[in-house]
């Protein structure tokens, strides 16, 4: 029961006693259906002009031959047929499985380390947080190609290093067996960035559940387990599925690192780069249309799989 | 059952755990990690200051031959002080911030709270726009654009920003939001708030630390895009600064890697500033709010 | 108890309380006032009487500082016409051409890249040359029209003049007792130089080899093939080489690799030499010929010299060749912009001034007499690169191809073969043939 000021006469009324639940919550729903809309007016202006135009555009030509100097011309299954027997394409699908299937797990790894060392309290926290998360602001900068060379080059600090012990290196950038594993390197130096919003997502975990805990003689490993850990998931969970799809999706730091060649010998063919050549230099949009759908597809299903995963562990707050 | 959500200031973080004082191990391995971390870096300050043609054939951190070359050539190479490029790069990222921020905390509130028909579908459709290669959509939208005669101009950069476009953002503020405990908006509803209000009045302050993080990241993935602002800034005037960096280096003879790196180095500063001020945020947290 | 949502609790405060609320509303207007704004910056209004044309090409920063220069002196010589001047690097370049012919939004002169001047021809991106007032053809004779034309038609324009040469060290070469051998002498074939190289790495004492790997740089592998009668391209757009003289051009460049008289591919950090890297540690370089005048730049310790390339007894003849890098006008240019565009291309191929403020980084230039006039004003490296240029010019020599529609992967595809010959261990006739295979496919294709 609730007492409200009718504006007009200024008079005190008793709201009518509670009426029946289903047509308030209709109402609720009613304006949370008018409100969403509003809400999602600029998304949607967006998703239509911005996104939803070039997609279709892309997924028609997926089905076309189409060379950018004339108009596309149909041809059906033609492209999807073309990369069951394409040699490349299988080559890109294993240089980016195995991408993603080593530097995300690892990166995420480092990153959640880091922030869990980092939040517990350190003198000169902003400037570890700070140094951590610089290699990330370079990471796909024109520099960082003439930066891996200078530590995995022939003359790198590796091999100098290795040359201390008499070892004599070869460059690992030439080499087919390591080429990739410098990139996974590479992006696990840049663990800052989802380092940054596990510390957010630390951040946002309530001091007082640590205090009951504490009153109820929980130590440290245990209040990470039972508190920090869980009230991170969802943070976890979004880390781990857009790391993912970034990882599905790298480009600048193959083609810069391989000199958009995807070398040597297709060790660094990321998909995305794949795509790249097929569209930008070879003129075979069509093709790459279809490799970009088919590249869609696989992150969809993932990041499905991800989903349903993650009524297993992922815990939210508004249950 | 109304929590409160206490708000640890700087000092009070060594509470949230066992008092543990710092000890020397700690801190000698996390720097070790961290100098392992920034070698490159330090590399790329040390090889600013060398001379052109020293750059590639001297490994090693200490010069032999100190200049400022690479910065005075590097600074007005493209015919204009290279601080030309700097307010460009400001103006875009400082748009882009804004946009972001509006526009995705709009959409994320409306898919992370509200109820709605259609918000399993916007939902998926936000994903999936997450998931798309995006040398596939370049040519359908610069033909777009290109057609509205927007080349050349910071529209196609800037409008989809205020349109919700970075669904990256949406999520991590989805995510964000999840966290926060409905009986906030139970407990406001009940008083008669509006979805508007609660949005305003509970949902945002309680965002915080997402909004401060989209802020960095906006920030530094704007300043450093390279290859939108290629496509529809051919002008020099108009160029952002990772425009300007391409052009000190020529791919086919490897020159101006001296100047590169200055210039690279330059370009960081701004980034390094504004994710120190914007740490300072993060820190801050939650304050409190209270229910009676 | 009605709105107390938010408010402040005693002794706490709300993290966004009204001023940072407000700051929020005034920041959501702002952005969207500066966006505007901004949206609709930068386009400048030209002026009634101006024609603007625009003008892309690529290279380094010192390229485009001098090209920005030469641009605008040919600006304050004519008021009329005002240049946007539209520059990136090489790959960016590319990258970008490709969106603007999607769109149909190429600038009005731009560079041709060297694999895409047939591609790019079919698809009817240039405009006829020949018909342009402004643009004047005389001091050119026939003969060298001739080589300018593609199937026929006379619609690009070279914007120099490249020829393959034998780069050294002319430094090294006197420290270690060498002797390169002229081009007449007799001793410059492919066998002795081979020769010379292994006998090099082997005997100097400063731990230097004779030449970088180097077997995908295009211009001297065709220098090769026409010397065996051969060539990269015919004249019907398909394959003009055989798999025999591309194995035997692995070979050479093997033979010498493992006989260590060439950088590892892990020393040179690919199978295309990085100079910077590379330049110290090497006699020679094998090379386009302006491209000295930057390499030179690199190492100003030393001093360097040029060879026409090496060839071997039984060369047919007429195999010296001039590879051009051309520019174009671009086929849907405004009506009323033509003559401005023919002004500016006259400037730049006949006028010696425009070189003079550029320098010869593209090469020699196309007109005979721009070319006399510019051995006043050229440098000591770019003196050489001029002698030999001349020579060559003066040779006679067959004709030419561009490379065909669907080819303009070739250079790519042969940097993979030499992958998997010198990383991969492939057989080399094997490696070669899947070359020919893979290359001859996308011509098909692209039928």
């Amino acid at each position: 029961m609730s007492a409200t000021v009718d504006k007009t006469s200024g008079r005190r009324q008793e709201s009518l006693p509670a009426a029946p639940i289903a047509s308030k919550r209709r109402r609720r729903l009613g304006r949370q259906e008018g409100a969403a809309h509003v809400f999602m007016t600029p998304w949607l202006l967006g998703f239509v002009f911005v996104t939803a135009v070039p997609l279709f555009a892309s997924l028609y030509l997926a089905f076309t031959d189409y060379n950018i100097l004339y108009s596309p011309e149909f041809t059906g299954l033609e492209n999807f047929r073309r990369m069951v027997d394409d040699y490349r394409f299988w080559d890109a699908v294993g240089v980016t499985i195995r991408y993603v299937v080593v530097s995300v797990p690892l990166q995420l790894a480092f990153a959640l380390l880091l922030a869990v060392v980092l939040d517990r309290g350190i003198s000169g926290l902003p400037f570890y947080r700070g140094g951590y998360y610089l290699p990330s602001l370079l990471g796909s900068s024109i520099a960082v190609s003439v930066l891996w060379r200078e530590v995995f080059g022939h003359s790198g600090l590796i091999n100098q290093v290795l040359g201390l012990f008499g070892i004599e290196g070869q460059s690992w950038l030439q080499n087919p067996t390591t080429a990739l594993g410098t990139l996974i390197v590479l992006n696990v130096w840049t663990f800052g960035s989802p380092m940054v919003i596990f510390l957010a997502g630390l951040r946002q975990i309530p001091a007082d559940l640590y205090e009951a805990a504490k009153v109820d003689g929980a130590g440290t490993w245990r209040q990470f387990l039972n508190i920090t850990l869980p009230m991170l998931t969802p943070i976890i969970f979004f880390n781990l599925v857009l790391q993912t799809i970034g990882a599905f999706q790298t480009f600048n730091q193959a083609y810069i690192i391989s000199g958009g060649t995807g070398g040597p010998l297709n060790s660094t063919l990321f998909y995305t780069l794949y795509i790249y050549q097929q569209g930008f230099v070879s003129f075979n949009m069509g093709y790459a249309s279809a490799l970009a759908w088919v590249l869609m597809l696989a992150i969809a299903i993932v990041t499905a799989i991800h989903f349903l995963l993650s009524k297993y562990w992922v815990h939210y707050g508004d249950d | 059952m109304a929590r409160s959500i206490a708000a640890p200031a700087e000092g009070s973080i060594r509470q949230r755990w066992q008092n543990r004082p710092d000890n020397l191990i700690k801190h000698a391995i996390l720097l070790l990690f961290l100098l392992v971390m920034v070698y490159p870096l330090l590399w790329m300050v040390a090889s600013a200051f060398k001379p052109g043609h020293l750059v590639l054939t001297e490994p090693g951190l200490i010069p032999s031959e100190v200049t400022l070359d690479n910065f005075r050539k590097g600074w007005n190479a493209l015919g204009r002080p290279f601080s030309w490029f700097f307010l460009n790069s400001f103006l875009i990222t400082i748009g882009s911030i804004i946009g972001n921020l509006v526009s995705c905390s709009l959409a994320a509130y409306a898919l992370a709270r509200l109820d709605f028909r259609m918000r399993r579908l916007y939902f998926a459709v936000t994903l999936a726009s997450v998931m798309l290669p995006f040398h596939v959509l370049v040519i359908p939208q610069y033909i777009f654009f290109s057609k509205l005669d927007l080349v050349n101009t910071y529209f196609p950069l800037l409008v989809p920003k205020f349109l919700a476009t970075d669904a990256f953002f949406i999520f991590l503020m989805v995510q964000f939001i999840r966290t926060i405990p409905r009986d906030l908006d139970r407990a406001a509803m009940l008083d008669g708030a509006s979805p508007y209000r609660i949005f305003w009045d509970i949902i945002l302050p309680l965002m915080r630390p997402a909004l401060v993080t989209t802020t960095i990241f906006t920030f530094i993935w704007t300043w450093n895009d390279f290859f939108v602002p290629l496509l529809y800034i051919t002008k020099t005037h108009l160029y952002t600064v990772p425009l300007a960096l391409n052009s000190l280096v020529d791919s086919e003879s490897q020159q101006g890697v001296g100047l590169l790196f200055a210039m690279s180095l330059l370009s960081l500063l701004p980034i390094l500033v504004v994710f120190t001020v914007a740490q300072r945020y993060l820190i801050r947290g939650i304050a409190t709010t209270g229910l009676k | 108890m009605g709105g107390a949502i938010g408010s402040a609790e005693p002794g706490g405060n709300t993290t966004m309380g009204k001023t940072d609320r407000r700051g929020f509303l005034k920041l959501t207007a702002a952005g969207a006032i500066g966006a505007a704004s901004l949206t609709f910056g930068g386009r400048a209004a030209t002026a009634q009487d101006q024609v603007t044309i625009r003008y892309g090409w690529w290279g380094g920063t010192e390229r485009q500082q001098s090209y920005t220069a030469a641009l605008e002196e040919f600006e304050a010589a004519n008021p009329g016409i005002k240049i946007e001047k539209e520059f990136a690097d090489y790959d960016a370049f590319q990258e970008r051409m490709t969106t603007q012919m999607a769109a149909g939004d190429v600038p009005e002169i731009f560079w041709i890249a060297s694999p895409q001047v047939l591609t790019y021809e079919k698809a009817g991106l240039y405009r006829q040359l020949d018909d342009i007032p402004t643009l004047d053809l005389s001091d050119f004779t026939e003969e060298i029209l001739e080589t300018i034309r593609i199937n026929g038609t006379l619609n690009t324009m070279p914007n120099g003049v490249f020829v393959p040469v034998i780069r050294y060290n002319e430094t090294f070469a006197q420290e270690d007792g060498v002797e390169i051998p002229t081009e007449d002498s007799g001793n410059w074939t492919w066998e002795s130089f081979q020769q010379l190289l292994i006998d090099y790495t082997n005997d100097n004492a400063n731990g230097r080899v004779g030449s970088t790997y180097n077997p995908t740089h295009d211009l001297t592998f065709e220098a090769y093939l026409r010397q065996r009668g051969e060539q990269l391209w015919t004249e019907d757009g398909q394959i003009g080489f055989t798999v025999d003289s591309l194995a035997e051009w692995f070979n050479w460049w093997e033979t010498l690799r493992e006989a260590g008289a060439t950088l590892s591919v892990s020393e040179q950090e690919g199978v295309s030499p990085d100079w910077q890297l590379a330049g110290d540690k090497v006699l020679v370089n094998f090379n386009n010929s302006n491209h000295i005048i930057d390499d030179a730049k690199a190492f100003p310790d030393y001093t360097f010299k040029m060879r026409a390339m090496p060839v071997s007894e039984g060369a047919v003849e007429g195999h010296k060749y001039l590879y051009y890098p051309r520019m174009a006008i671009y086929q849907k240019i405004a009506e009323d912009k033509v003559e401005a565009a023919g002004s500016v291309v006259n400037y730049i191929i006949n006028d010696a001034s425009f070189v003079r403020t550029t320098g010869l980084t593209m090469g020699a230039p196309i007109n005979p007499r721009v070319r006399q006039e510019a051995v006043e004003f050229a440098s000591d490296d770019e003196k050489e690169m001029l002698r030999i240029v001349e020579a060559d010019a003066a040779a006679q020599r067959n004709p030419r191809y561009e490379a065909p529609a669907g080819s303009n992967n070739w250079r790519t595809v042969m940097v993979r073969t030499a992958e998997e010959i010198t990383l991969g261990g492939a057989d080399i006739r094997e490696a070669s043939q899947r070359m020919i295979d893979e290359v001859a496919a996308e011509i098909e294709r692209a039928r």
